[in-house]
């Protein structure tokens, strides 16, 4: 009892204190929390940088006895990993030059302008959102593989070109960025959108009344005024480039090219020989350390962007610039976005799955059409415990995110006055999992659950938790936001009409955040179906999940097979989305 | 009814502890109105939420209907939701996920059977003439429906105690006068022990049996709404409640006043004045009377001496409608003078002045 804290000043005896019941609840309920959220969190990343300093040589970290730096400077000095650093910088840069200068024009183009069926494009460009980045990487080696891609048989034969691969490989560093970057673009366009709604438009009619045109007003108060906002996403995306796992393991795995992430799932599933477990947590370090540092810089421009007070709670529609002439580039662009990048990799991904293998669209391929892997994967017993698990992982993922996230919420928003630091702590250490990649988590899994008493290694139950910590940082976050919005007196309140601290929560509290519970819980549920790089690190044949069987499919050479699976959890994610979007419509045509 | 001791309550600020309250004590009897009036970050909302068990103090007593609620060196605390209070919060902090009928019958729902919350629900709400709007969602109301729905459910419970934290702030000015005596008069109805806390000097004149004025989290004085207006004791209860016109004076010949008056010399003439609680002898003085008191004298020349009077230029004139506001100017010092509103005076025009001794106060400086 003596770890949970007592809100009360230190010279009233805490005996007095915990007497009245309905506070002790409270405190205990706090005490839980906070030691849930250090054991989920801390524990995991001590591990990893324990293993980090022990020699490993055929053994799991802990069981051997010798402390050594000798993994870093492996990873420092040897030939091998070299390359794994440059390719992830060229990634990195890459992915982000391709990705964000599309982001952002996209952006000013439907915030900041009059363009033509704006709501439809800006719709359009969210839908690549609900495909995993994995059936994205698939659909995009349909178009671009060097032989049989469609886009390259099309060039060919329209340039004239003679053998028979090229003009593109997508099984290059140039071809991963490619993909990748324009992974990017739907998240990166939400965020930015974001800042260009939220800067007050009087900023920027201020200009126009000193007689400054549309490129002086943008280029010398617009993006100065945008800046901390762009550097922010920019360092945002340089992290989620860095942790994605899905795009690089699977064009990477064909070329031979490792970055990062990459490079510690083949350090622990070596095709030869066995895990290189010093080696992986070694990288897994190196990679928080880098995250975390990004992070921080992060949250400190995010920090300054509040008080950059863009913010205002005028709801003044921006002036929106009248195109002219050049709405039709304009309208162009987004169009062949909208045809490229959100539809063709789709429409892709479809024929893939109705094709007993794969082959380019003809009038000979067309004839082959068959819908049987639809039915026939189903007398497969793996697949269908794989979806099965899915669905069981996402929904413990998300009930136990969920009612971690409100709680850690509550505590840091209602206790921020309390001068015992426990509120800060919280806080922190809920958000530190946003700087721990995917793959980094389940590494550290692994060592903390190999051997754990209780013998939860090897079920879903792993898996539900490692992604329970990755998914904390963001779920706590987005119910801390809309926590701060329900003011205090509305708890208070209730209190005073005599309610304990439980009765407030359920009755008041809760009710008021449930817009942004149901908005986290399929949020936290979409990403545990679509999540591969944990899944991939602690799966086993039992708790084969839809992502891990598309990836071993795709191994295998079952395109057919991996693109039905690639359908139906699109089908599935869309059908999560679409329905916490009517619900959440629905409620405000309520209210 | 309500006794408060000693109460000290700190927060933590950015340098240090800052003081929120520094040993606040005040009782409140059976059925009374006692308004808390201060400036913003006087403390008084803080003294309020200690009172309801919002906020732990540091140090003091506080008790309720003879029961103690908080005794810091007992270490006494019992939490808000057994103290047993009606409070109606400054935003009304209506549910707005709940109807009206959910809100009020929300404190009734412990021990109570069904049909009996449904009379009491629905007898409060008639009272507070909301009987209609029973199945109404909280935002579909207005601020006054809003307010009312929000003393509904601090009454329903019938509480000994009403907390009301500046209730009426949110409301536009016509209706918040009207709502002010039915305030006023539905606690009467109640006979409820009430503390009242607000920033607006009027609503307190008007609202109260007593007033406490609270400056930088002290209780500066306590006393009823006209005691205070007209015999302020302290220099800055006089500045706060009303308009004020202060004058550096010094005191003639005190040896022979130490009455109730005293003779004051100022630049505008020698004053004839009551001595203020905080005035001593040998302490610079200043001169305190309220723009209303101040005569114009019709004839301009024959009032130049005698006491308590004075002459000066007008310097402006600003019709308010129901009075008329004129700034004399004499020398260094515009004064104020509150006139009735058929009283215009040229801008330039000299004029003389009469302020009955019985309204002027000398304070220390």
């Amino acid at each position: 009892m003596n770890v949970t804290p007592v809100p009360i000043a230190k010279h009233v005896p805490l005996r007095r204190w915990f007497v009245a019941r309905k506070m002790s609840a409270r405190s205990l309920v706090f005490g839980l929390t906070l030691i849930t959220v250090s054991y989920l969190v801390l524990v995991p990343l001590l591990m990893l940088l324990y293993a980090s300093v022990k020699s490993t040589e055929d053994k799991l970290p802990f069981e051997s006895t010798v402390t050594t730096l000798s993994n870093y400077t492996a990873v420092f000095t040897s030939s091998s990993t070299l390359p794994i650093f440059l390719n992830t910088l060229f990634f990195t840069a890459g992915s982000l030059f391709i990705g964000l200068p599309l982001a952002i024009l996209l952006a000013w183009l439907l915030e900041r302008t009059a363009i033509p069926a704006r709501a439809w494009i800006a719709n359009l460009i969210l839908v690549p959102m609900t495909i995993p980045s994995l059936l994205s990487a698939i659909a995009w080696i349909q178009l671009l593989d060097p032989r049989i891609g469609l886009v390259n048989i099309v060039l060919r034969s329209a340039l004239g070109m003679t053998g028979d691969t090229g003009p593109f490989d997508i099984y290059s560093l140039y071809g991963m960025c490619f993909v990748q970057g324009l992974r990017l673009v739907p998240s990166a366009y939400l965020m930015i959108a974001a800042s260009f709604r939220a800067m007050d438009p009087s900023l920027e009619e201020q200009s126009a009344m000193a007689g400054r045109g549309v490129a002086q007003t943008t280029l010398r108060v617009t993006l100065p005024i945008m800046r901390p906002a762009l550097l922010a996403a920019l360092i945002y995306f340089i992290v989620v480039v860095i942790e994605s796992f899905d795009i690089p393991g699977l064009l990477g795995f064909t070329a031979r090219i490792r970055v990062l992430s990459t490079a510690i799932y083949w350090a622990t599933h070596s095709e030869v020989g066995l895990p290189d477990y010093g080696l992986a947590s070694a990288l897994g370090t190196i990679v928080l350390a880098a995250a975390l540092l990004l992070m921080w810089n992060y949250q400190r421009l995010t920090a300054h962007q509040e008080r950059f007070a863009t913010i205002t709670g005028k709801g003044y529609r921006p002036r929106q610039l009248k195109l002219g002439v050049w709405s039709v580039p304009a309208m162009v662009l987004c169009v062949s976005y909208v045809l490229i990048v959100v539809l063709l990799p789709f429409v892709m991904l479809l024929w893939t799955s109705v094709q007993p293998f794969y082959a380019p669209p003809s009038a000979e391929s067309l004839g082959r059409m068959s819908f049987d892997s639809y039915y026939k994967i189903w007398h497969e017993s793996s697949v269908v415990r794989a979806l099965w698990n899915t669905m069981v992982l996402a929904l413990v993922t998300s009930i136990a995110t969920i009612l971690l996230a409100v709680l850690v919420s509550w505590f840091v928003v209602r206790r921020r006055r309390q001068t015992d630091g426990f509120a800060h702590y919280l806080a922190t250490v809920s958000f530190l999992p946003q700087c721990v990649p995917s793959i980094v988590i389940g590494l550290a899994c692994i060592f903390v659950y190999v051997r754990f008493p209780v013998p939860i290694y090897g079920t879903l139950w792993i898996i539900a938790l490692a992604m329970t910590t990755r998914y904390l940082a963001f779920s706590s976050r987005t119910t801390t936001s809309a926590l701060m919005q329900v003011h205090g007196e509305l708890e208070e309140a209730s209190q005073m009409a005599g309610a304990p601290w439980t009765r407030t929560l359920r009755r008041v509290t809760i009710p008021l955040l449930a817009p942004a519970i149901i908005n986290v819980f399929l949020w936290v549920a979409v990403h545990a179906m679509q999540e591969l790089s944990m899944a991939l690190m602690l799966y086993n044949p039992d708790t084969v999940v839809v992502s891990t069987m598309i990836w071993s499919m795709w191994q295998n050479g079952r395109t057919a097979d991996a693109a039905v699976l690639g359908v139906v959890l699109t089908g599935l994610s869309a059908l999560l989305l679409l329905g916490g979007h009517v619900l959440s419509s629905r409620r405000h045509s309520n209210s | 009814m309500i006794g408060v001791k000693d109460l000290v309550k700190t927060f933590p600020g950015t340098r240090g502890e800052v003081r929120a309250l520094r040993g606040v004590s005040f009782e409140v009897g059976k059925g009374e109105l006692f308004t808390l009036l201060g400036p913003s970050g006087c403390g008084k909302t803080t003294t309020l939420r200690c009172i309801a068990g919002l906020e732990q103090p540091l140090s003091g007593d506080i008790w309720i209907n003879d029961r103690v609620v908080f005794n810091a060196a007992d270490g006494v605390f019992i939490p808000p939701e057994q103290r047993r209070i009606g409070m109606v919060f400054q935003s009304y902090a209506i549910w707005p996920h709940m109807t009206v009928y959910q809100n009020v019958a929300y404190p009734l729902t412990s021990d109570i059977s069904r049909k009996e919350i449904g009379e009491r629900v629905a007898g409060i709400l008639e009272r507070l003439g909301l009987g209609p709007l029973g199945d109404r969602l909280a935002p579909n109301l207005s601020g006054g429906q809003q307010q009312r729905v929000a003393l509904a459910r601090a009454l329903v419970a019938q509480p000994q105690v009403l907390l009301l934290d500046e209730p009426l702030s949110n409301l536009d000015a016509k209706l918040r006068e009207q709502m002010r005596f039915e305030l006023k008069a539905l606690q009467e109805s109640f006979k409820i022990t009430t503390v009242y806390v607000t920033h607006d000097q009027e609503e307190a004149l008007a609202l109260s049996d007593r007033i406490g004025l609270m400056h930088e989290g002290t209780l500066l004085e306590v006393g009823a709404p006209a005691e205070l207006y007209l015999r302020p004791a302290h220099k800055i209860t006089a500045d706060f409640l009303g308009n004020a016109n202060f004058i550096p004076a010094r005191v003639e010949v005190h040896e022979k006043q130490l009455g109730a008056e005293i003779l004051v010399a100022t630049p505008l003439g020698n004053f004839v004045a009551q001595r203020g609680a905080e005035w001593q002898v040998g302490v610079p003085s200043q001169l305190f009377f309220r723009p209303e008191y101040v005569d114009l004298l019709d004839d301009a020349d024959g009032a130049v001496n005698g006491l308590n009077r004075g002459c000066g230029v007008v310097e402006r004139v600003s019709f308010l409608g129901n009075s008329t506001d004129v700034i004399i100017r004499c020398g260094e010092i515009a004064l104020h003078a509150r006139a009735h509103p058929a009283c215009l005076p040229a801008v330039g025009k000299r004029v003389c002045f009469h302020v009955a001794p019985s309204s002027c106060i000398v304070f220390a400086a």
